[in-house]
């Protein structure tokens, strides 16, 4: 298949007929979705509209590119519910930043895809009450990932050119690009706009790009990133202390991909290859690793014991109790699911919010709504936020002597829904131990498909510095042009 | 514990004067029309995002500073959560480890300091109309005009000891706002949560919520004295409880009991980073800080009566009027007509300063031609009355109304003659020395003259005729 960005050219350059390729795209996503539940909702009417835009003016870095949109990112009269029964029916009065850049862009948006509810998961089987699972591209017995599973797999089946946006807080993208065999970018905290997100952990939550290839997700980074004064938490490279590059607000991220790396410094993290890991996994890593020391690169393995240790734990603590704020509005009192008013407020949104919850969001309810209270905020949530700020440090540490981290993305293939369903709670968590050290500090990491094992596909993951973004794209690139 | 009979603690929401809500660029007031000036973000919608009004913080320090607070560093809002069907996310953004300002003074006018344990900026929720009174409607209706306006905290320590005084802290609070110009009486709301005991029950302490305005806590406040002593009297026992003031029925009810302290489950709010309060900041603030009706009294009292000064430091338009008028016109004289005359005929025409169309120039106009003797007191006085309903220009209206006092000796003389022809009883009387004659004749020539004529020169030719 063709490159993306040759594909934009074509219909930049009027040679391709967009609205006939649409109608075509939309005539197969029915049967697509039927068989892999990747989209919980088809945006029919907005993929004509944004087609037919594209026809009479096709111009725009997206021009003619099918988005698949994660169902926690607000998209205009869209039904929009983060994969929860709570927010049925509910279509946003507004779009969120990332969808009106990829809009003036030239983007067409097929869909919203399937998630853990509300982003609860690293399998995507927590979809809310009546939402059908995502499953794996390569065995439909089997996980696509968590929680952007539906973006994951959209992005390994689509016979079109397709990039999807979604969306990680503790691994979100890496965990469903690595079952699902496709590259996805987490960028650095606060470099996209998370206006019109809904909040899982807002501390936590970033807006990144899967696709088929190292470059899509340049592309896609390269529009989305930059500040928007309408999200407090946005980067403004005009505020910052640290002296940007070049000063422009615009990078270009596919521009400097392919340059060789050779001399940069790359860690191995020895936790990261520890107990718990599948051996055939650390195998993938260790191969990837000697391709990239024959390419040059310094390999060094460096100690994280820290965040290896404390990240799970005190991510779990930030993250319930942000969350659990966050749920507090759906009350079935302005939108999504409601019930007829009866009783007084209490006993009405009681009904709404056990009714139309899944098990996992009560839970992280529950656990946030404890880990906040008088009592126990000191020892829980205050002091999972000192130990966050001393994991950033020891990261920041680890950035000034390597330029990239090397570690498998997900300690396991991708299990049968069956394995799942055996699971603990905890052991459930566990399954982001490699993902959250990154996520909790805000670094950007990527997925890159690394090869086969037993006909399901491992991933490599990279993380980087933040705002390192060019340089993390750069080695990503050069992993992935001689991946097995 | 406490040495008074009654111990009364406030917690006072003043909403600041903005043009926009303190989270998003819906206006803060204007359109009335119910749930017309709303936005996703202060609608609460998924995905929607707080953005913070700087102003805001401009004016929580300018309070701040004004009654010698410690400011905060930075500026850092956290999630009060609760549920409640006025609350748009069923968080309120607030203040709660750090609030922006702390431990200030408010000093009443009878001198009593008043300990402010902090002050802190927060959103409004939204406002809930409860069709048949709060108790006995069946639903609620909901407006989110008011949904994120942006409201200062203020708390006091529980250090009044009578309604009375209560009271005069809300006025001299309010006088405080208006003062700082960050309170605009007519647009925002201003309500008080009031914490008060008696020594009668072991000083229980109930809360009162929802009073508005200066009068109506007095109110309120007198009716749960009385009520707390009339229970404990009755030997029945003092609930730790929050009530609500009905100010139509004039009684406090109950609306929850306080078995414990609500656990609102703090976090700080991870859509807002903190914002910094640099001592540039500090500093700006402070050179553009207005003068404060305390310094105004101090500075009136040198030239004109207390009494005088208090009554025009009370009001800071009143106050500004006063000073710019001053900068032309001598502050005795200007202070006896602002007192005595502007406030007799607003008084009169039951005219608020917020309405009050007549500039300083205009008065400046009018004292000039008094002071310099072209008009008399009486055609000022005249004149101010028609001033305060619609200004004019007072030269131009004096010129061609020709209500210039009349100089020429001889033409008075003539119509004092004139008055004493007409009025033979009354200047038989005069002769003979009555005073109230002579105060009859006089009010007859200006009468004549249409006041235009000095009364003391009158007053003088009379004597020389007899």
């Amino acid at each position: 298949m063709k490159s993306t960005i040759e594909y934009i050219e074509r219909v930049s350059n009027g040679s391709v007929d967009i609205k006939k390729e649409t109608e075509e795209v939309l005539s197969n996503l029915d049967s697509l979705n039927d068989k892999y539940h990747y989209l919980g909702a088809i945006s029919t009417g907005l993929a004509r509209e944004l087609s037919n835009n594209v026809s009479i003016k096709p111009k725009g870095r997206l021009a003619g590119v099918y988005v698949s949109v994660k169902d926690c990112i607000a998209v205009k009269g869209v039904e929009t519910r983060s994969s929860s029964r709570i927010l049925s029916g509910y279509k946003p009065v507004f779009n969120a930043t990332v969808i009106n850049k990829i809009i003036s862009e030239g983007a067409i948006i097929i869909g919203k895809t399937t998630q853990d509810e509300f982003g609860f998961g690293s399998f995507s089987t927590n979809t809310g009450i009546g939402i059908k699972q995502p499953v794996n591209p390569f065995d439909i017995q089997r996980a696509a990932g968590g929680s952007s599973g539906g973006s994951a797999g959209m992005a390994q089946v689509a016979d079109f050119p397709h990039i999807s946006l979604g969306e990680s807080t503790g691994g979100s993208i890496a965990s469903p690009a690595s079952f699902c065999g496709v590259v996805g970018l987490t960028p650095t905290y606060g470099l996209v706009s998370r206006y019109g997100l809904l909040d899982y952990a807002n501390s936590m939550d970033k807006i990144g790009p899967i696709g088929k290839t190292v470059e899509d997700c340049a592309l896609m980074l390269s529009i989305i990133a930059g500040h928007d004064e309408k999200d407090s938490t946005s980067y403004n490279p005009a505020n910052s202390k640290e002296k940007s590059d070049d000063g422009s607000k615009n990078i270009d991220y596919t521009k400097n991909i392919d340059r060789p790396i050779s001399g940069m410094k790359i860690g191995i993290v020895k936790e990261s290859l520890g107990e718990g890991v599948d051996e055939s996994i650390k195998n993938k890593v260790n191969e990837c690793a000697s391709d990239l020391k024959a390419q040059g690169a310094i390999i060094e393995e460096i100690s994280l014991a820290v965040p290896s240790e404390y990240a799970l734990p005190s991510y779990y603590i930030i993250a319930v109790c942000e969350a659990s704020t966050n749920l507090a509005k759906y009350c079935g009192m302005r939108y999504g699911k409601h019930e007829s008013l009866k009783g007084n407020f209490n006993e009405y949104f009681t009904k709404v919010r056990s009714k139309h919850f899944g098990q996992e969001a009560k839970r992280r309810i529950i656990l946030g709504t404890f880990a906040r209270m008088a009592g126990f905020r000191d020892a829980y949530y205050l002091k999972a936020l000192k130990v966050r700020t001393v994991i950033i440090n020891e990261y920041k540490k680890a950035f000034k002597n390597v330029d990239a981290l090397l570690t498998p993305t997900m300690p396991v293939l991708p299990p049968r829904f069956d394995e799942i369903k055996n699971l603990s709670v905890l052991q459930n968590y566990m399954m982001d131990v490699l993902t959250v050290g990154p996520n909790l500090a805000g670094l950007p990491h990527i997925n890159i498909p690394y090869g086969m094992i037993d006909g399901l596909p491992v991933g490599v993951m990279l993380s980087g510095d933040h705002f390192c973004e060019e340089k993390l794209l750069n080695v990503a690139f050069n992993i992935e042009k001689n991946a097995p | 514990m406490f040495e008074s009979e009654i111990v009364i603690g406030l917690e006072v929401h003043a909403e600041l004067d903005t043009n926009t809500k303190l989270f998003c660029s819906c206006p803060r007031e204007g359109n009335d029309k119910r749930n017309s000036r709303v936005c996703p973000i202060c609608l609460g919608h998924p995905g929607s995002k707080p953005v913070m009004n700087k102003k805001v913080l401009d004016y929580g320090l300018r309070f701040g500073l004004a009654i010698g607070c410690n400011i905060a560093k930075s500026l850092v809002f956290s999630r009060k959560s609760y549920f409640y069907p006025d609350m748009a996310k069923n968080y309120q953004i607030t203040q709660f480890e750090i609030p922006l300002c702390s431990n200030g003074i408010i000093k009443l006018s009878s001198g009593k300091k008043i300990k402010i344990n902090r002050a802190h900026i927060e959103e409004d929720p939204a406002a809930l109309t409860h069709p048949a009174g709060i108790n006995d409607s069946a639903y609620v209706l909901v407006d989110y005009n008011r949904s994120g306006n942006p409201l200062i905290e203020i708390v006091t320590e529980p250090d009044m000891t009578s309604p009375n005084e209560a009271r005069d802290f809300m006025k001299e609070l309010i006088k405080i706002l208006n003062y700082l110009e960050i309170f605009d009486t007519d647009s925002c709301i201003i309500k008080a949560d009031a914490n008060i005991s008696i020594r009668e029950s072991g000083y229980k302490r109930v809360e009162v919520k929802n009073i508005t305005g200066f009068k109506e806590i007095e109110r309120a406040l007198m009716y749960e004295v009385e009520r707390q002593k009339q229970a404990v009297s009755e030997g029945a026992e003092i609930l730790m409880e929050t009530r609500s003031w009905d100010a139509a029925k004039g009684i406090t009810c109950s609306l929850r009991l306080k078995e414990s302290e609500e656990d609102y489950g703090y976090i700080t709010d991870p859509d807002l980073v903190p914002i910094d309060v640099s001592d540039e900041l500090i500093e700006t603030i402070k050179k553009n800080m207005p003068e404060l009706h305390h310094a105004k009294l101090d500075k009136y009292k040198k030239n004109i009566s207390e009494e005088d000064a208090k009554v025009i430091s009370s009001n800071h338009k009143l106050a500004a009027i006063y000073d710019e008028v001053c900068e032309e016109i001598d502050p005795v004289f200007a202070g006896r007509w602002i007192r005595r005359e502007l406030m007799r005929v607003m008084n009169y025409n039951k005219i608020e300063f917020e309405d009050l169309k007549i500039k300083p120039s205009h008065l400046i106009d009018l004292f000039k031609l008094i002071i310099e003797g072209s008009i008399t007191d009486s055609v000022g006085q005249k004149i101010m009355e028609k001033l305060v309903e619609e200004p004019f220009d007072v030269n131009e209206y004096v010129n061609s109304n020709s209500l210039k006092t009349i100089s020429d000796n001889s033409e008075l003389k003539k119509i004092c003659k004139q008055v004493i022809n007409e009025n033979p009883q009354a200047a038989e009387e005069l002769k003979a020395g009555n005073t109230k004659s002579l105060n009859f004749m006089v009010g007859q020539v200006m009468r004549i003259t249409k006041g235009k004529a000095d009364a003391k020169k009158l007053v003088e030719i009379f004597k020389s005729i007899f």
